[in-house]
C-alpha cells in the first residue's frame, strides 16, 4: 500500500509541475488573432489570405488559382488549401481568447472571382469533434459548405449592364456602385468577398441553424430512398425571423412530386412536413436551442403550411405524437 | 574525485537516484512538449492527463496484481523484503548509567575498533565479533549503541527474530542484505557496527536432522558464519584490506552460553564475549537517581534504600518501577513520587495487582496461617531474605503471598540458605495442618519447590547427610543402579522430614507470634515490613536487619 501511495503521489507531484510550468494562457491574444492566422497560412502552408473579424465571427479569405475543374468540382489542389486554411482557423479559434463562435473560409478563383465557395463552421462543433462528443459523420453535416454565385456580383453586373446601356463612364460607374450598391449583408446567403472587399455579418447561432436544417433537408431528400423516388427537391431555404417577440423558423421546400409512389397531396405534403420537422427537432435538440417559439413548413407547391410550437415538435421527436396531433 | 561517502550513496540508492532523475527527465520533457502545443490541446492534454495518470496506476496496480499472484507466488513474498536502515546514535558512554566493568571491557573494544591500523601493524588480530550475554533489561542494546557512537561508526541494527520465516532461504537472504548494507556504509565510513539482538534466534545450536525440519534457521546460521569469515577477504588491488571490511558485529542474546553454537563463539567470529549482569547495589542506586532525575520525586527520598529494596532488579525494572511510581502518585493526587508510591509500584510489579475474590472465612483463616507459617519460619530461620509483606488478598494465580528479598544479591547459595528455602516452602503446611488438622491445595507450589531444592541437594550438589558426592543428574539414568537412586531419594526424603520436623518444632513454640500474625492478618488482610517487625519485637525476636 506504501508503494501505491508513493506512485500516486508522484503522479501527482508530476501533474502539479507540468501544470504549474506550462501554464494555461491563449496561444493566440484577441489582438493577434487576424495577423496570427496570416502568419501561419504563409509559413506553414504558403498560402495568402485576408483575415477579417465582425464580433464572434472570423472570416478568411483565400484567392486560389484553379479552383474549379470543368466538372465545376473543386480541384485537389485547391481543396488541400481550402482545407489547411480551416484546419489553421479551427486551430486558432480554439486556442485564442477572442471567443469566436464561428468562423468561415470563402475561396474563389481569381480568374472568375465571381463564383465562391464559402464554408462556414460552428466553433463549437469543432470542440465537440475533438473531444469525441459527436461523429465525424454527424460533424460533416454540420459544416455550411455553399458553392455559389457571389450575391454581391451578382448585384454588381445588373446595375453595371443598365449603365453600360446608359453609355455611363466607367469611373463614375463604379463610384455610383460604391456609394449606393454596396451594403453589408442581412443574412448568411449574402456572405461574401468581392473587388477586395469582405461582405461580412456576425453570423449567429439561430441563423446558422436555419441554413444547417435547410442543407440536411436537401441532403435528406437527396439521399433516402423512401422520398427520392416520390420527390423531386427543387429547393429549401430556412431562415430564422425574430420579430417583436415572436421568434420563427420558416423552412419553405419546393418539392416536385415524382413518378413513382406519389400518394394524395394531402399526403404528400405531410411527409415533406413530417421529414422536415423530424430533422429540425434532431439539430434544435442537437445543440440545446430553446431560443425560438415556432417552427413553421411551407411546401410551396401545394401551398400548405404548418406550424408547431418548442414542445411539440419536441414531442414529435420523441415520438409521442403524430404528425395529425400536432402544428396549426 | 568524487568523495567515497557519495560513492557509497550513489552505490546504496541507485534505484531511487535512477528513478528521480527518469522523472525529473519525463516532467521537464512533458513540459517542454506541452509548452511546444497550442493553448486548446495543452489544456485538452493537462485536463485528461490525471484520468490517464489514473488509469495507467490501475493498469500497474492490476499488472502488479496479477504478476505477484500468478507468477511470484502471492504478495507474502513481499514481506521477505528487507530494509536495512543505517542510523547514527548518539548514546555516549555516560549516557550508560552503571555496567562500569563492562563499560571498561567494550571501551577497549571501541580503542580496538578505532586504532585497527595499529593493532594490524603489530600484528594484531582484528575483532570481529563481540557477543554480549546477560539476562533481559540489562541494556545490551544500549551498550551497543554507545559502543557505535564512541567508534564514530553507523550502526545498523536487525533482530534475530526478524531472520526467521517460514520459507526456506528468506533468513539467509536477510544475512546477505544485512551485510551488503553493512559493507556499503563501511565503504563510506570507514567501518560500520552491525548489530543483532536476540542473536539466539539464528544461533542456537544446529541440528543435523534427516528430515530437514530445521534447515531454514541452519541456513541463516550458516550464511552468518559465511559472512562473518568472508569479512576478511576483502582486500584492494594493493592488497590493502578494503574499508568494506571494517565491519563488526555485535550479538546479543540472554540465552546461555552453551545454547549457542559453537561454530559462531570460535575466535574469528565473535571473539570477545561481555557478560552484562544485572546491577549491583552501586549501580542501582546511581540507575535511581537517574530515572527519578526525570520526574518529579519527594527530595527526601533516600536512592541507597530504595536501591538496597531492589535487589536482582535489571535497570529496565528500575525504570519501569519509576513509570508505576509515577503512576501510582498522580492516581494518589501527588505532585512528586514519594517513597510509598515506589513500594506500591515495586509490589504491584512483583506481585501483581490484588483480584476481587469473595473467599469463604475458612478459606481466609487457611490462608492467613498458610502465610503466617511461611513468614514465621522466614523471619526467624532464613539466613539471607527478610519478610517484607505478607497478604491475604488475591493476587495473581494466589490467595495469598509472603513477600520477601534477599538483603543483598547472592550469586551463590550455601546449604543453610538451601535448607532454609526448603523449611520456609514447607512452613505453610506445617501451620495449616497444625491449625485444621487437614491441608489445602494451597500447598502444591510450596511443595514443589521444597522438592526440587532437595533432589538438587542431594542429586547434584553433594549436600545431602550421606557420602553421596556428584551430580547424579550428568549421568544417564539407565546407567544408574536402583539402589544408588533408592539411596538417593531417601537421602532426598530424609532432608525433607528432617525439615518438616524443625518446621513443626518452631511453630509450635513460636504459636503465640504465629496466632498473632494470622489475627492480625485477618483483621488487616496486609501486613507491611514495619508491623511484622513489631510483631516479633513485642515477642522478643526482633534480628538485626538491613535498614532499608
Amino acid at each position: 500500500m506504501v508503494g501505491i501511495k508513493k506512485v500516486l503521489l508522484l503522479c501527482a507531484i508530476c501533474y502539479i509541475l507540468c501544470a504549474a510550468l506550462t501554464g494555461c494562457g491563449p496561444t493566440y491574444p484577441k489582438k493577434n488573432v487576424k495577423e496570427a492566422v496570416a502568419g501561419i497560412c504563409t509559413q506553414e502552408y504558403g498560402v495568402n489570405v485576408k483575415v477579417e473579424t465582425y464580433d464572434k465571427t472570423m472570416f478568411i479569405y483565400l484567392p486560389l488559382k484553379g479552383l474549379l475543374d470543368y466538372s465545376f468540382n473543386l480541384t485537389r489542389p485547391a481543396s488541400e488549401k481550402i482545407n489547411n486554411v480551416i484546419f489553421t482557423a479551427a486551430r486558432v479559434a480554439l486556442s485564442t481568447d477572442a471567443k469566436f463562435d464561428f468562423y468561415c473560409v470563402i475561396a474563389h478563383d481569381i480568374k472568375m472571382p465571381e463564383l465562391q465557395i464559402v464554408i462556414i463552421k460552428n466553433v463549437e462543433d469543432v470542440r465537440r469533434l475533438f473531444a469525441s462528443d459527436i461523429s465525424r459523420g454527424e460533424y460533416m453535416k454540420r459544416v455550411l459548405i455553399d458553392l455559389r454565385w457571389s450575391p454581391q456580383a451578382k448585384k454588381e453586373q445588373v446595375v453595371k449592364d443598365i449603365f453600360n446601356k446608359m453609355n455611363l463612364d466607367q469611373k463614375w460607374q463604379d463610384q455610383i456602385i460604391s456609394d449606393f450598391f454596396r451594403s453589408e449583408p442581412a443574412a448568411i446567403s449574402d456572405i461574401g468577398y468581392w473587388n477586395d472587399r469582405f461582405y461580412i455579418k456576425d453570423i449567429t447561432l439561430a441563423e446558422f441553424l436555419a441554413e444547417q436544417i435547410a442543407n440536411r433537408i436537401k441532403i435528406e431528400f437527396r439521399e433516402s430512398k423512401d422520398l427520392k423516388d416520390i420527390f423531386l427537391l427543387k429547393s429549401a431555404k430556412g431562415l430564422y425571423a425574430a420579430r417583436k417577440d415572436r421568434r420563427l423558423f420558416r423552412f419553405e421546400i419546393m418539392a416536385e412530386r415524382g413518378a413513382i409512389g406519389a400518394g394524395t397531396t394531402i399526403e404528400n405534403s405531410d411527409k415533406i412536413f413530417e421529414k422536415a420537422l423530424s430533422m429540425a427537432g434532431h439539430v434544435l435538440h442537437g445543440y440545446h436551442f430553446k431560443d425560438y417559439d415556432a417552427v413553421e413548413v411551407f411546401d410551396q407547391r401545394e401551398g400548405r403550411s404548418i406550424e408547431v410550437t418548442p414542445e411539440e415538435l419536441e414531442n414529435f421527436r420523441m415520438k409521442k405524437v403524430k404528425l395529425n396531433e400536432i402544428g396549426k | 574525485m568524487i568523495p567515497r561517502k557519495w560513492k557509497m550513496y550513489l552505490k546504496m540508492y541507485w534505484v531511487k537516484f535512477a528513478i528521480v532523475a527518469v522523472v525529473i527527465l519525463l516532467v521537464a520533457l512533458a513540459v517542454i512538449g506541452l509548452n511546444s502545443l497550442e493553448s486548446y490541446y495543452r489544456n485538452i492534454t493537462l485536463a485528461t492527463m490525471p484520468v490517464n495518470l489514473l488509469m495507467v496506476s490501475l493498469n500497474a496496480i492490476i499488472f502488479v496484481y496479477m504478476y505477484m499472484i500468478f507468477m511470484r507466488g502471492g504478495f507474502s513474498k513481499l514481506s521477505q523484503k528487507l530494509r536495512v536502515h543505517g542510523e547514527f546514535v548518539n548514546i555516549k558512554w555516560s549516557d550508560v548509567i552503571g555496567m562500569e566493568n563492562v563499560k571498561a571491557e567494550a571501551m577497549e573494544v571501541v580503542q580496538l575498533i578505532m586504532d585497527r591500523a595499529r593493532v594490524k601493524k603489530i600484528g594484531g588480530k582484528i575483532l570481529r565479533g563481540i557477543l554480549m550475554l546477560g539476562p533481559p533489561g540489562c541494556g545490551k542494546t544500549y551498550l551497543a549503541k554507545a559502543i557505535a557512537t564512541e567508534s564514530g561508526l553507523p550502526f545498523v541494527s536487525m533482530s534475530g527474530s526478524e531472520f526467521v520465516e517460514i520459507f526456506v532461504g528468506v533468513g539467509a537472504a536477510r544475512v546477505r542484505a544485512l551485510f551488503k548494507k553493512a559493507r556499503e556504509l563501511a565503504y563510506g565510513y570507514g567501518g560500520c557496527i552491525v548489530f543483532i539482538d536476540e542473536l539466539d534466534a539464528i544461533a542456537r545450536k544446529r541440528v543435523f536432522s534427516a528430515f530437514g525440519g530445521t534447515e531454514e534457521t541452519n541456513s541463516t546460521q550458516n550464511q552468518l558464519l559465511a559472512e562473518m569469515d568472508g569479512l576478511q577477504e576483502l582486500k584492494d588491488k594493493s592488497g590493502e584490506p578494503r574499508p568494506e571490511q571494517n565491519i563488526i558485529i555485535i550479538g546479543a542474546t540472554n540465552a546461555p552460553e552453551d545454547m549457542l553454537d559453537r561454530a559462531l563463539r570460535r575466535p574469528g567470529r565473535f571473539d570477545r564475549i561481555i557478560y552484562i549482569e544485572k546491577p549491583g547495589l552501586e549501580d542501582r542506586e546511581k540507575l535511581f537517581a537517574y530515572y527519578l532525575g526525570k520526574v518529579q520525586y519527594d527530595k527526601l527520598l533516600d536512592v541507597g534504600r530504595l536501591a538496597r529494596k531492589a535487589v536482582y532488579k535489571s535497570p529496565a525494572d528500575i525504570e519501569n518501577i519509576i513509570k508505576e511510581a509515577a503512576l501510582v502518585a498522580t492516581r494518589n493526587d501527588r505532585d512528586a513520587i514519594r517513597l510509598e508510591d515506589i513500594s506500591e509500584a515495586m509490589e504491584r510489579i512483583d506481585l501483581g495487582l490484588k483480584r476481587q475474590l469473595t473467599m469463604t472465612p475458612r478459606e481466609k483463616e487457611t490462608t492467613a496461617y498458610h502465610e503466617a507459617g511461611h513468614a514465621v519460619v522466614l523471619y526467624i530461620l532464613h539466613p539471607t531474605n527478610d519478610v517484607f509483606k505478607i497478604s491475604i488478598i488475591p493476587r495473581k494465580d494466589t490467595l495469598g503471598v509472603t513477600y520477601s528479598q534477599p538483603k543483598e544479591e547472592l550469586y551463590s547459595y550455601t546449604k543453610d540458605k538451601l535448607l532454609a528455602d526448603i523449611k520456609v516452602s514447607l512452613a505453610g503446611y506445617v501451620a495449616e495442618k497444625m491449625r485444621f488438622g487437614v491441608t489445602s491445595t494451597g500447598v502444591s507450589g510450596d511443595f514443589k519447590d521444597a522438592t526440587r531444592i532437595a533432589h538438587s541437594m542431594v542429586w547434584s550438589l553433594g549436600m545431602s547427610g550421606a557420602e553421596f558426592l556428584g551430580d547424579y543428574t550428568a549421568i544417564p539414568e539407565s546407567q544408574i543402579s536402583e539402589d544408588l537412586k533408592e539411596k538417593l531419594n531417601q537421602e532426598t526424603d530424609k532432608i525433607f522430614q528432617l525439615c518438616l520436623k524443625e518446621v513443626e518444632a518452631l511453630l509450635i513454640k513460636e504459636k503465640p507470634i504465629l496466632e498473632k500474625l494470622v489475627n492480625d492478618l485477618l483483621a488487616k488482610e496486609e501486613l507491611e515490613y514495619d508491623e511484622v517487625e513489631a510483631i516479633f519485637m513485642e515477642f522478643g525476636k526482633a534480628r538485626t536487619k538491613s535498614a532499608w
